[in-house]
């Protein structure tokens, strides 16, 4: 049996791998982010025909398995057009719009939360629909979904590893490729797994952060 | 003017409003009285656009609110306080206060802000500009809903028992700012008010006019003095029901009233 030693080489190949899954990440996280909540508006108009076609749409990606889905677009999509897609974009596509669906269901939970009385207020005072979303509903419908939406990043990171299967170069691919030189799946997974944990919990900060100043207004008396 | 003509509005198969018609000049504070289910909220959700007429028609001004854009007009000319206070919660007494005037008016902020500070201040409320809602009493809340209604620079104010969610020492302190808003603003063809309140007493003290709302049907509408006449509101039985059941002390059959 052959063990090869690790070198800065394979320190190269986990920071890239690193970074494709950090990048992938956060690509789609913020396209899913904004086509989620853009759905859940629309369903706040009701906006006919539209709305109730997204919402169906938006069901379906909720309701079935991200690698499925990830196949159905990497091998289903050149099948109908005739052309390959690199698995990257298969990946980018695949990943912002299950992104978007869960979006969508946090999004709209948290437009419903928010309490109609300031709402009529609001509309009494002459604010048109589209102010009251922006200046009412949104910034309450965010708060309520920060959490929420730090336990969907922190699962969307997790989630980019599955696109490895397709070929994407990410920290998983690179683990497996690691893996296969050294030998050593125990030490190469360990690293591989910390380094999702270490982005992960990153993430977790920064959202408990954002979920404090989204939240000032019901911190406890300060008189 | 708000010239409230033949209203009818249905919930369901209820009828909840059966031909209401009302008129408030500039100047005039009118009081809306009636029990509970008379339709008194109805009627001031169907002048500020909430409500969906299902007959008649209302105008501030001459401008329809049954008709989207002049609705969007009459919104500018009125402004309603809240039973609830509907504040906007994630925003400082401040910005509640200032949000309407800059975003619906187009006012600048720094001339919008010196306003509402100055408007805090008169009710009491000067330090409390940077506090959210939830740090607030009641009486407070209601404090910041009226200056954030002022703050729009009304012609007409709807209050819609604005002190029945608040203990009586918040209540007085409100109705105290009300009533100087009332005694300041009446016959100036400034701020015209209407009012659904169930404090009888206050109503009497400042209002020009009272209306009486029994069962959607709007029963009586006389000026204050003879409303409470025995041979005015008083000739009524519901009135005089109603009145008696309010304030069984001292509002019956033209018995002394100190105010
Ligand atoms: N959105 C609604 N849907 C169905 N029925 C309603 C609705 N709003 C009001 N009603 C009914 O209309 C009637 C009048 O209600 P309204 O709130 O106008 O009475 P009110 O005079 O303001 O009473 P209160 O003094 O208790 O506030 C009541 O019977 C009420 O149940
Ligand atoms: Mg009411």
């Amino acid at each position: 049996m052959r063990h090869a030693g690790f070198t800065w080489h394979d320190g190269a190949l986990l920071a890239q791998g690193l970074g494709v899954s950090l990048g992938l990440f956060a690509g789609t996280f913020l396209i899913g982010l904004v086509l989620g909540s853009g759905a859940a508006v629309v369903r706040h108009f009701r906006v006919p025909a539209l709305s109730p076609i997204l919402h169906a749409g938006l069901e379906l990606l909720r309701n079935s398995p991200v690698l499925v889905q990830l196949f159905l677009v990497f091998f289903g999509i050149p099948a109908l057009i005739h052309q390959p897609l690199a698995p990257l974009s298969a990946a980018g596509l695949t990943l912002s719009a299950n992104t978007a669906a869960f979006v969508y269901f946090i999004a709209v939970a948290g437009l419903d939360a928010v309490g109609r009385d300031q709402v009529e207020a609001a509309r009494t005072f002459g604010f048109t629909r589209m102010q009251v979303v922006r200046h009412i509903l949104a910034p309450q419908a965010a708060a309520f979904a920060v959490a929420p939406l730090v336990g969907l990043a922190v699962n969307q990171l997790q989630v980019t590893s599955l696109v490895s299967v397709i070929g994407v170069m990410d920290l998983t691919k690179a683990g497996d490729i690691l893996n296969l030189r050294t030998l050593r799946p125990f030490a190469v997974w360990t690293m591989v797994g910390a380094l999702y944990f270490a982005a992960a919990k990153t993430l977790t900060l920064l959202g408990n952060r954002w979920e404090r100043r989204l939240r000032a207004h019901a911190a406890p008396l300060e008189l | 003017m708000i010239a409230v003509e033949g209203v009818v509005k249905r919930f369901g198969a209820q009828t909840v409003l059966d031909g209401v018609s009302l008129a408030v000049a500039p100047g005039e504070v009118v009081t809306i009285l009636g029990s509970s289910g008379s339709g008194k909220s109805t009627l001031i959700r169907c002048i500020n656009g909430l409500e969906r007429l299902d007959g008649g028609r209302i105008t501030v001004d001459g401008l329809d609110v049954a008709d989207p854009r002049q609705l969007a007009q009459a919104r500018r000319l009125s402004a309603t306080v809240f039973q609830l206070f509907n504040l906007y919660p994630h925003m400082t007494v401040l910005r509640n206060v200032t949000l309407a005037p800059e975003v619906v008016l187009k006012r600048p902020r720094a001339e919008v802000e010196a306003e509402a500070q100055a408007l805090l201040a008169s009710v009491g409320l000067a330090g409390k500009a940077d506090a959210y809602p939830a740090q607030l009493s009641g009486g407070q809340r209601q404090r910041v809903g009226i200056c954030r209604a002022l703050a729009m620079n009304p012609r007409y104010l709807l209050l819609d028992e604005v002190t029945s969610a608040l203990d009586p020492e918040m209540t007085a302190e409100v109705l105290a700012i009300l009533g100087r808003l009332a005694g300041r603003q009446m016959g100036d063809g400034g701020t015209t008010m209407l009012f659904v309140t169930h404090e009888v007493e206050f109503a009497r003290r400042i209002s020009t006019r009272i209306v009486f709302l029994d069962q959607g049907r709007l029963i009586v509408d006389l000026p204050t003095a003879r409303f409470f006449a025995d041979d005015g509101g008083l000739a009524h039985p519901r009135i005089r029901q109603f009145l008696s059941k309010m304030a069984p002390s001292n509002t019956v059959a033209g018995a002394e009233v100190t105010v």
